[in-house]
């Protein structure tokens, strides 16, 4: 069972209930304490005063007897049943006694001057006492007041503070719970809102609560989230369509070549055509599946690269002779002006160089030279395909690296890499934590991969 | 030699049986593990073949059950790379594996290595017709001329005879020769190859490297 309410405005209206109820308690137990200290302070200075009034009626007598034939003097001054009055001499006789509920007399230390304190005896009660001498008679005067009836009234009092406090507490969780109900109005009005945002209505955003700051930057956050996930929404889907598109060409190749082989009867030869030309179809469909399952998982934010210490001018020279058949075809010279050490995934790192190189001999002039270099600056490894060609549009740069993006939608080389490579190569980067730029001018295209050294 | 195919996949059996059947094979085919595993049981096989995804009794399943009693080298094909299942497959007791789509010459050149059995022999001179290369010299002559290679054409001639009369697939031949262990589509492996034809056997009568259309490259003294 959960002891914690699962709303938050029962929650509020809880803590704001216990808050009330110390608060109240702690006022109700001040007041409650100064108050009663405030009438037992009182009480003890009614029976000093009564002591003294009693000595200065036996000033005023001759004699103590004259005095007890005289009671109207001093009953009037009692005059209720919680009040006591004894005149003892040292013998221990009553000569004065009041004493209506009969409480028996209590037993006293001496005391030369007025002194306070409480009875022994079974009922509460204050007792003040004074020993004087009158002639040769010791006297010792106690005025007494029972206790029962302050003691009532302090109770009774007690009881209307806890009852105080009890409503206070209740009124306190109730208005509490409707106050935390109108505050908690726009968490509503948000969590409405929010509903009503799903896949087909991503473009939809939280209102700003402006007036709420709390609330103001968590929609604030939220509206942020929401446009992130609408990106990656959105290439999400135009890449689902792209890759549709993609696999769309090499089939209608596949199911128009066959469909028009067996038309007829064809030679062997012709058979031969068409099954050699399938295959070349399904090769690219193969490749295409291939990258697409890498970028899926380079992209993954848990991918693991397998990071070793890689000597630069070695995997380039390892590359260089890959390519030196091809290059030479072309009639362009590789250089290998890669230097130093790296710490990073070679069969990554070899693959994204290796479809840079690919890209630098396809669209490299011939009798020039692609240069591959490398750098370190500001603690980032620098990496540089450089080729000398026809300069990349402005307008394309940017958006080179998206999958299946292609400057020339018309261009579709046999051995174009299906418009995945460079997105090979920028998710093999990000995987690394770097990145990869491309400048591309007169001067020729360059792309640089970036890796930071504290990633490692 | 006598191969065991279990794959549900009706034209994969249909090809691989045919296939394996053209080169030279005895081949049974079961449709699902069970009736695998009972095929295993009643008869002896030199290789089986295995795909993973099978209805009833799984690849996995029937792998265990083969290596409780049989050491036969199996061969497991999967459409799922993910590096767990091919870590799981070998554990298993797997002695090689292929991820769909594989190419068919790639599948044959794995079934020929593991029905080689025993440690790979280590030649050092090897002669095909009129061509020759001493691996420990480095040294290739063909028709008693001495060829001179780059050291990758030598390396590539070196593959392409140590594999004679087997048809190598472009990425067998680029991650051997090159390390490049990633498919690439560019035409390396084509460039390479004519160059070392350019020198081998363009100015000789008799060709000895041919390409097999779709498939790749194969060195062979063809009559």
């Amino acid at each position: 069972m959960r002891l914690w309410p699962r709303a938050l405005s029962v929650r509020l209206a809880v803590m704001f209930a216990l808050v009330s109820t110390l608060l109240l308690g702690l006022i109700g137990f001040s007041l409650y304490q100064s108050l009663q200290r405030e009438i037992a302070w009182r009480d003890d200075q009614a029976l000093l005063g009564r002591l003294e009034r009693m000595q200065a009626l036996l000033d005023d007598s001759q004699s103590i007897e004259a005095l007890r034939s005289r009671p109207q003097l001093y009953e009037n001054m009692l005059g209720n049943r919680d009040s006591l009055l004894w005149i003892i001499d040292d013998a221990g006789q009553r000569l004065i006694e009041i004493n209506p509920t009969l409480m028996p007399l209590p037993v006293l230390p001496a005391a030369e001057r007025a002194t306070l304190g409480d009875s022994q005896s079974s009922e509460l009660l204050r007792l003040a006492w004074l020993d004087v001498t009158r002639g040769d008679r010791r006297l010792t005067l106690i005025a007494g007041k029972l206790l029962s009836e302050r003691e009532q009234m302090l109770a009774a009092y007690r009881l209307k503070l806890w009852l105080a406090l009890s409503v206070g507490a209740f009124l306190a969780f109730g208005f509490g719970w409707l106050v935390s109900l109108r505050g908690l109005q726009p968490v509503r009005q948000l969590a409405m809102r929010a509903a009503a945002i799903d896949v087909q209505h991503l473009h939809l955003r939280l209102d700003e609560f402006k007036d709420v700051s709390e609330l103001q930057a968590l929609s604030k956050a939220l509206n942020l989230m929401l446009a992130r996930l609408e990106d990656g929404f959105a290439q999400l889907s135009r890449f689902s369509e792209d890759l549709a598109h993609e696999m769309r060409t090499p089939l209608s190749n596949l199911m128009g070549h066959a469909q028009q082989t067996l038309a007829r009867p064809r030679s062997v030869d012709e058979y031969q055509n068409l099954l050699v030309s399938n295959l070349e179809e399904y090769d690219r469909l193969a490749r295409m599946i291939d990258s697409m399952l890498f970028l899926a998982r380079t992209e993954q934010a848990d991918a693991s690269i397998n990071r070793q210490l890689v000597d630069l001018h070695e995997l380039v020279e390892q590359l260089c002779e890959y390519f030196d058949g091809t290059a030479q075809e072309c009639a362009i010279e590789l250089i290998n002006k890669g230097s130093g050490t790296l710490v990073a995934d070679p069969q990554l790192v070899r693959r994204a160089l290796a479809n840079l190189l690919a890209n630098a001999l396809r669209y490299g002039i011939p009798d020039s030279a692609v240069t591959i270099s490398s750098s370190l600056c500001d603690g980032v490894v620098e990496i540089s395909v450089h080729n000398f060609g026809e300069p990349i549009a402005a307008e394309h740069l940017p958006r080179l690296f998206e999958r299946f993006y292609r400057c020339d939608p018309s261009r579709n080389q046999p051995d174009d890499s299906g418009g995945l490579g460079l997105a090979i190569v920028r998710s093999i980067m990000h995987a690394h934590g770097g990145q990869v730029r491309v400048t591309s001018a007169q001067a020729g295209t360059s792309f640089s991969l970036l890796f930071p050294l504290d990633s490692a | 030699m006598r191969i065991l195919v279990v794959e549900d996949e009706v034209k994969t059996a249909d090809y691989l049986s045919k296939g394996l059947g053209e080169s030279g094979y005895r081949v049974d085919v079961a449709l699902n593990g069970l009736d695998g595993q009972h095929l295993v049981q009643e008869h002896e096989f030199d290789l089986i073949i295995l795909d993973v995804m099978l209805p009833g009794l799984d690849g996995w399943q029937l792998l265990q059950i083969i290596r409780r009693k049989l050491q036969t080298p199996v061969l497991f094909l999967t459409a799922r790379d993910a590096v767990e299942d091919r870590v799981k497959g070998l554990e298993l007791g797997a002695d090689d594996y292929l991820v769909k789509p594989f190419s068919y010459a790639e599948l044959l050149a794995r079934v020929r290595t593991l029905l080689r059995r025993g440690p790979p022999r280590e030649v050092e001179q090897f002669q095909v017709a009129d061509l020759h290369l001493d691996l420990l010299r480095r040294k290739v002559t063909r028709n008693g001329e001495r060829v001179t290679l780059t050291n990758k054409e030598f390396s590539l001639l070196h593959l392409l005879l140590s594999r004679e009369g087997e048809v190598l697939s472009r990425t067998l031949i680029a991650s051997h020769v090159w390390q490049m262990n990633f498919d690439s589509d560019t035409n390396v492996v084509d460039v390479a190859i004519r160059r070392l034809r350019a020198k081998v056997d363009d100015p000789y009568q008799l060709k000895l490297i041919h390409t097999v259309r779709g498939m790749g490259y194969m060195l062979e003294a063809q009559s």
